[in-house]
């Protein structure tokens, strides 16, 4: 999903100035007008298109799937059951709820904690230092490779024989089966999705940074403030809306995320990693189930939807952009 | 900000971050380098012990790296091509021209954003299997394999992207209008007015739309995933590689495994790494990935 609550969106949003049609006067005038319309929708029809065949009529499918039994074969088979699905999404003994729901919340925040307190440090450093670019680049690595790339590297990292046990083996540790043990797998893959998106936050910050007057450490200096307490009496408070922006996309986006559980676990041991959206994918996928599959969408969409007006409530409230 | 002494904490800290962040992919690198049971065993070693590149070798032809190259190539070709055209087209309507719906369209684009792309993956392959008349269906989309046929079912839910009309229209609506209005005074057509004029004033903006498609097409896992279940012969790069790792015994094939995924990002690191720039003012303007 993409913000769209870049400075510019609100004000030009819908009314931008007319263009043509101001040279020319009466029947031209109207003619030109005409010509331009159709020349618009044109240029429209390939993008109206899309969202009628790609947006509009699977949304409707899918709402209409959500409330079915459906085997998947032909389309008149398609029986409504109202809200059954939904129910038992919600069922005693369903796992939706707890562990799946509660797992994505969990990756969701847990992301979100790491990869947030671990930019704000990098971010804070790397504006001290030298060839900021290069810091950069390094640090935005793992944004531009797949996930197949990613988790495959990290889930062999994680085994016994890999790198992070040859750390601890190193250090005189046991070996940890860090994607086989129930306890540790989430914590485990929270760590992969955190140190993938770090890059970007790490840039927006960046921006935050750079516009944080010089004048307030040139004073802070001059009252004698250590750097610990300028991070926290200036930095901090002044990177609130790079910090607001980062927190609210970062765990947007971990809501919805699966590709790297897939790759790494997928979902396992037992429900220990699964989240709504794999849990959309396998109901769908694995087991055909293309009504509760549809549900566990929607489910996951209420909370998605609800996570964006939250975050639509507090940037409007504040007064501040991202 | 503080520059007086040489900022050792932060350099110490900035280090210690980068190597976390590059040592996975030496890890990658250095395995795929890795003889057989010399990877997966105790105790762990970095280096190999010699650069030996036959897992190359084995990955072109164990993988078909050379279809999976392909079908990688054709898909992101198609994205980045469709959406570089939709979205300038439709950007230019929705910031220069008056029609009746501006309005109206222009929230719709906006507001397509909201949906989160896991909604999509079940209607969309659904619509893709029944789709009338195509890979033997019948008017009603019964009885074949509907589009998943044909390679372009890899590119057709992402070949308009709603943040790309966004991002183009907000860059045209600065183009002044005398410029536009210049041309149309000297005969040219609204196509001629958009090819000639607008195309090449916003080349940066679509060199940064493109990277930024592009990659995301070129990594794109999941839906590759479900139109190479239906249809293996259009599997693209991760999906093929991902298969031998789940399938084939992982102590003996993951040097392959790395060795391809090595391959498989190559393309996109060496854009990444030319046209950084335009990538990063891309986040920048998207927000987060």
């Amino acid at each position: 999903m993409v913000n769209v609550l870049t400075p510019e969106t609100q004000e030009r949003a819908a009314h931008g100035p007319p263009s043509a049609g101001a040279a020319v006067d009466g029947r031209g005038r109207t003619r030109q007008r005409r010509r331009q319309a159709v020349v618009a929708y044109l240029f429209l029809v390939p993008t109206l298109l899309f969202y009628a065949v790609f947006l509009i009529l699977p949304l409707g499918f899918a709402l209409l799937l959500s409330m079915s039994r459906w085997a998947g074969f032909d389309l008149g088979d398609i029986d409504p059951v109202g809200l059954d699905n939904f129910a038992g999404l919600f069922a005693d003994g369903s796992t939706f709820l707890a562990p799946i729901l509660t797992n994505t919340l969990l990756f969701a925040l847990g992301t979100v904690a790491l990869a947030l307190s671990g930019s704000v440090v990098v971010a804070t450093c790397i504006d001290k230092l030298r060839f900021q670019g290069l810091w950069r680049t390094l640090y935005f690595l793992p944004i531009v490779t797949t996930v197949v790339a990613v988790g495959n590297v990290w889930k062999y990292m994680y085994e016994p024989g890999g790198l992070v046990n040859g750390v601890l083996n190193a250090l005189g540790l046991g070996s940890v089966a860090f994607l086989q043990d129930p306890d540790t797998a989430l914590p485990a893959v929270v760590v992969v999705q955190a140190w993938a998106s770090v890059g970007s936050a790490i840039l927006i910050l960046t921006a935050g940074l750079k516009s944080i007057p010089e004048s307030y450490y040139e004073a802070a200096a001059l009252d004698g403030a250590g750097p610990v307490t300028v991070f926290w009496k200036i930095t901090l408070p002044l990177l609130r809306p790079s910090l607001l922006f980062v927190c609210v996309t970062q765990f947007l986006t971990g809501l919805q995320s699966f590709a790297l559980i897939i790759v790494m676990t997928k979902g396992g041991p037992g429900d220990a990693t699964n989240v709504a959206a794999l849990e959309m994918y396998r109901q769908a996928f694995s087991y055909g189930d293309w009504g509760t599959a549809s549900a566990a969408a929607f489910a996951l969409f209420v909370v998605v939807l609800a996570a964006t007006l939250a975050q639509l409530w507090m940037f409007r409230r504040k007064g501040e952009d991202a | 900000m503080t520059r007086r002494r040489f900022p050792w904490f932060s350099y110490l800290l900035v280090v210690t971050g980068a190597v976390l962040t590059v040592v996975p992919f030496l890890d990658m690198l250095m395995t795929s380098f890795k003889g057989p049971g010399e990877s997966g065993t105790l105790p762990y070693r970095f280096l190999p012990e010699a650069f030996d590149l036959s897992n190359y070798r084995a990955a072109i032809d164990q993988l078909d790296l050379p279809v999976l190259f392909r079908n990688s190539v054709v898909a992101t070709g198609v994205i980045t091509g469709s959406v570089l055209l939709t979205s300038s087209l439709a950007g230019y309507a929705l910031a220069k021209l008056r029609f009746p719906g501006r309005k109206f369209i222009f929230r719709l684009v906006l507001s397509t954003m909201m949906f989160p792309p896991f909604l999509f993956f079940v209607p969309h392959f659904l619509i893709l299997v029944h789709w009338p008349l195509a890979g033997g269906n019948d008017l009603f989309g019964r009885g074949g394999a509907g589009l998943t046929v044909s390679i372009v079912a890899l590119a057709m839910p992402f070949l308009v992207s709603s943040f790309g009309i966004f991002l183009m229209r907000q860059f045209m609506v600065s183009i002044p209008d005398e410029v536009l209005e210049a041309a149309r005074i000297d005969g040219a057509g609204e196509f001629a007015v958009w090819w000639r004029i607008v195309v090449p004033q916003t080349k940066p903006v679509l060199v940064t739309l493109g990277l930024l498609t592009f990659v995301d097409a070129w990594n794109e896992y999941i839906w590759a995933l479900l139109v190479s279940t239906a249809n293996p012969d259009v599997m693209t790069l991760p999906v093929g590689i991902q298969l031998l790792q789940d399938y084939v015994d992982p102590t003996r094939t993951l040097p392959i495994v790395m060795a391809g995924l090595v391959l498989s990002i190559l393309p996109v690191l060496t854009l990444f790494l030319l046209l950084q720039k335009y990538y990063i003012r891309g986040v920048m303007l998207s927000g987060l990935k």
